[in-house]
């Protein structure tokens, strides 16, 4: 084997051991488990990560970082405060630890030692031979109290094990909890990332209306316009309509279930009614939203006709120019969405205008029938509304035209 | 052919274009455990929200522990013990504010098993969310048992004998499937089961150390009893639109009692308080 390819074979040998051993590992594990160890050593030989030099944390001033571990039953809470006080450069770490010390790397107690208090160790690992009397804290490192070794106390280890080898004791709780993959380690988001994660989540949302938009436009065209002219010519009564409907959306569920529940073949067929009252209310939903962005769609588009614009007027383009002109309401909050409280306002007035007009769909849809009734589509016109220009209408055929008065006859 | 290929895109697109909302998900591990020392006694608080919680004896010198494997971004690990007092509080905790995660079960489940010591009295109070529960106490030292279910699916089992004198047990479920074994072997005085909704089987096999007392009482759905020939049983009912099919009774207006009830060596009194549940009694040979 080349020099140049070990690294890379080593460390396919270290990825081989899958990490999910480390998870499965006992507590008290005497000899170690020899799998996640030789993870370990592969790992440490690969970044020839030995670990920050072992030293005494200085306290931190009043207002600085400290920990409180007579009590070890916030480990989570703990764990954040701890990689919260970690620096960089680690030797720049302060931390004022209650009733103890902090270490930092790797920390021993000899066999005649005695030590009092807690101790916390960062960074690193504790070997015990000696005794503490004191809780003992590791974060991303494992306890090892060897054979005459003795913690009058809890163990914590955070990101590592416990182990006691021989005679060693532990006389109080041992936790483990393992390590966060995300608590300090992940920054928060860019204000790039969050413009690009937020303008991708909008393109994906349009792309399926859009498509699903088509699929209505083929498949159900008729419905689709009867909904959009209710739109169009009853707005407010579709937005009360489409209000009173969300409120009536629960309760109405529960009676069909509880009228269904009375009786032996109803109670049978509760599931089936619940899933399709359900798909009933998702395509109402959906369906409304696509009409209303045909009836804006179509209403610009006319006025591109009525300004001489040359454009193809059809349910497609309806549809899609609706969806647009619905998109750029979020175009705002996609730009400036990061923005602390301008983001927010910008978010509600966005969600608000969408539901309005999610609304006044679903209110339409209901009205119409899911697009089968007229009557406030503004296509029928009530006899008494007829006017003479109406009932007078020229006729196409069967009339002969009348003959236009000659001079010359008289 | 186009028209189903087009129903076809866009019946796939919401799958295709949707972003998966379980990206951030992070499960993580804790581990607890405390070797018996001089403890007198065990008070337990159990909370699990949801999940799979497996509990049983610890089979070393540990007078409890707990393994969990819970979402981080939901939940937290609790584990508070007052070995002055004996009391413990221990599993996990929602996160405040942090809502329902809707994902694939078997990315988001969480797991927990507990394990008590045995020879420590033990009296455990349980609050189950929503999930499996899986409950063998058989051996342990139990002086009371309380298990509080709201959407569980929960098996208690009292495999062997229990040690000390067990005051009372009682189960009490919301919507929930509750299937009790060996229920003599419990050994407590009282057994109490109330339930809003759901099926409850109780099973009285094993060994009868004394008489019982057994309190139900359910709002809606099924009551199994299973009782091991031979024992004297008197139950007492207030039903309403509840059938009760019982062979091998007398019946005395409310009161179903077997015959030579005084006689029995061991004797189980019911009170039977159910609507619109079905009461079934099952015979079995000891």
């Amino acid at each position: 084997m080349r020099a140049g390819n070990r690294p890379a074979a080593l460390l396919f040998l270290a990825l081989l051991i899958p990490a999910a051993q480390v998870a499965a590992a006992p507590v008290r594990d005497g000899n170690g488990h020899v799998p996640e160890r030789v993870r370990r050593l592969l790992l440490a030989t690969l970044q020839n990560e030995d670990g920050p030099t072992p030293q005494a944390v200085p306290p931190a001033d009043s207002q600085g970082p400290a920990v409180n571990p007579v009590h070890l039953d916030q480990p989570v809470q703990l764990e954040r405060d701890l990689r919260a006080a970690l620096r960089k450069p680690l030797s720049a770490t302060r931390l004022t630890v209650a009733g103890g010390s902090a270490r930092l790397g790797d920390y021993s107690v000899g066999s005649a030692e005695v030590v009092h208090g807690h101790v916390v160790v960062l960074e690193g690992s504790a070997e015990i031979h000696g005794r503490i009397e004191g809780n003992v804290v590791t974060l991303d490192g494992d306890v090892t109290v060897f054979p005459g070794g003795t913690i009058i106390g809890d163990v914590l280890a955070i990101g590592g094990k416990v182990h006691t080898i021989g005679n060693g004791s532990i006389s109080g709780t041992q936790q483990l909890l393992e390590a966060s993959i995300s608590a300090a380690a992940s920054p928060p988001p860019s204000i790039p990332g969050q413009i690009f994660r937020h303008a991708a989540g909008l393109t994906g949302l349009l792309a399926v209306l859009t498509m699903l938009g088509f699929g209505l436009v083929t498949f159900g065209r008729p419905n689709l316009e009867i909904v959009s002219d209710t739109v169009t010519h009853s707005f407010g009564r579709a937005f009360l309509a489409g209000l009173l409907g969300q409120v009536l959306v629960l309760p109405t569920f529960g009676m069909i279930v509880i009228g269904l529940a009375l009786t032996i073949a109803g109670a049978l067929l509760i599931p089936f009614a619940v899933a399709v009252y359900i798909l009933v209310v998702l395509i109402t939903t959906i369906g409304g939203l696509l009409a209303v962005a045909h009836a804006i769609g179509e209403r610009i588009t006319h006025r591109q006709l009525a300004r001489g614009v040359v454009v193809s007027a059809n349910s497609y383009r309806f549809v899609a120019i609706g969806l647009a002109t619905g998109a750029m309401i979020w175009l705002a909050w996609v730009a400036f969405g990061w923005v602390p409280v301008a983001g927010t306002l910008m978010l509600v007035a966005a969600a608000l205008t969408t539901w309005s007009l999610a609304t006044v769909g679903f209110g339409a849809a209901l009205l119409s029938r899911g697009g089968i009734r007229e009557h406030f589509a503004g296509r029928l016109i009530a006899p008494e509304m007829m006017t003479d220009e109406y009932l007078w209408a020229t006729p196409q055929f069967g009339v002969p035209a009348v003959k236009r008065p000659d001079p010359r006859e008289k | 052919m186009r028209r189903l290929a087009m129903l076809g895109a866009c019946a796939a697109a919401p799958w295709v274009l949707t972003p998966s909302p379980c990206g951030a998900q992070v499960m993580r591990t804790f581990s607890v455990s405390r070797p018996v020392a001089a403890e007198r006694f065990l008070h337990v608080t159990l909370d699990f929200g949801g999940g799979t919680l497996v509990l049983g004896p610890a089979a070393g010198d540990e007078l409890y522990g707990l393994t969990l494997r819970y979402d981080a971004d939901r939940s937290a690990p609790i584990q508070q013990y007052d070995p002055r007092t004996g009391i413990l509080r221990i599993g996990s905790e929602a996160v405040a504010g942090t809502g329902v995660r809707v994902s694939a079960r078997s990315r988001s489940e969480q797991t927990a098993r507990f394990f008590f010591s045995p020879t420590v009295p033990l009296a455990l109070y349980a609050n189950l969310g929503a999930g499996d529960a899986h409950l063998d106490l058989g051996g342990m030292t139990l002086t009371s048992l309380e298990v509080h279910g709201t959407a569980t699916r929960a098996t208690v089992d009292f495999s062997a004998p229990t040690h000390g004198p067990c005051k009372s047990a009682t189960f009490a479920v919301g919507a929930a499937e509750l299937d009790v074994r060996h229920l003599a072997q419990a050994g407590c005085d009282a057994v109490k089961v109330e339930g809003a909704l759901g099926a409850v089987s109780l099973s009285f096999d094993g060994d009868w150390r004394r008489d019982a007392t057994l309190t139900v009482d359910l709002a809606m759905g099924g009551l199994t009893l299973q009782l091991p020939a031979g024992i004297g049983v008197r139950i007492v009912g207030e039903r309403f639109l509840a059938p009760f099919a019982a062979k091998g009774f007398v019946r005395t207006g409310d009161t179903w009692t077997t015959p030579g009830f005084d006689q029995a060596s061991h004797k189980l009194r019911v009170d039977l308080k159910a609507s619109m549940v079905q009461t079934t009694v099952r015979w079995m040979e000891r």
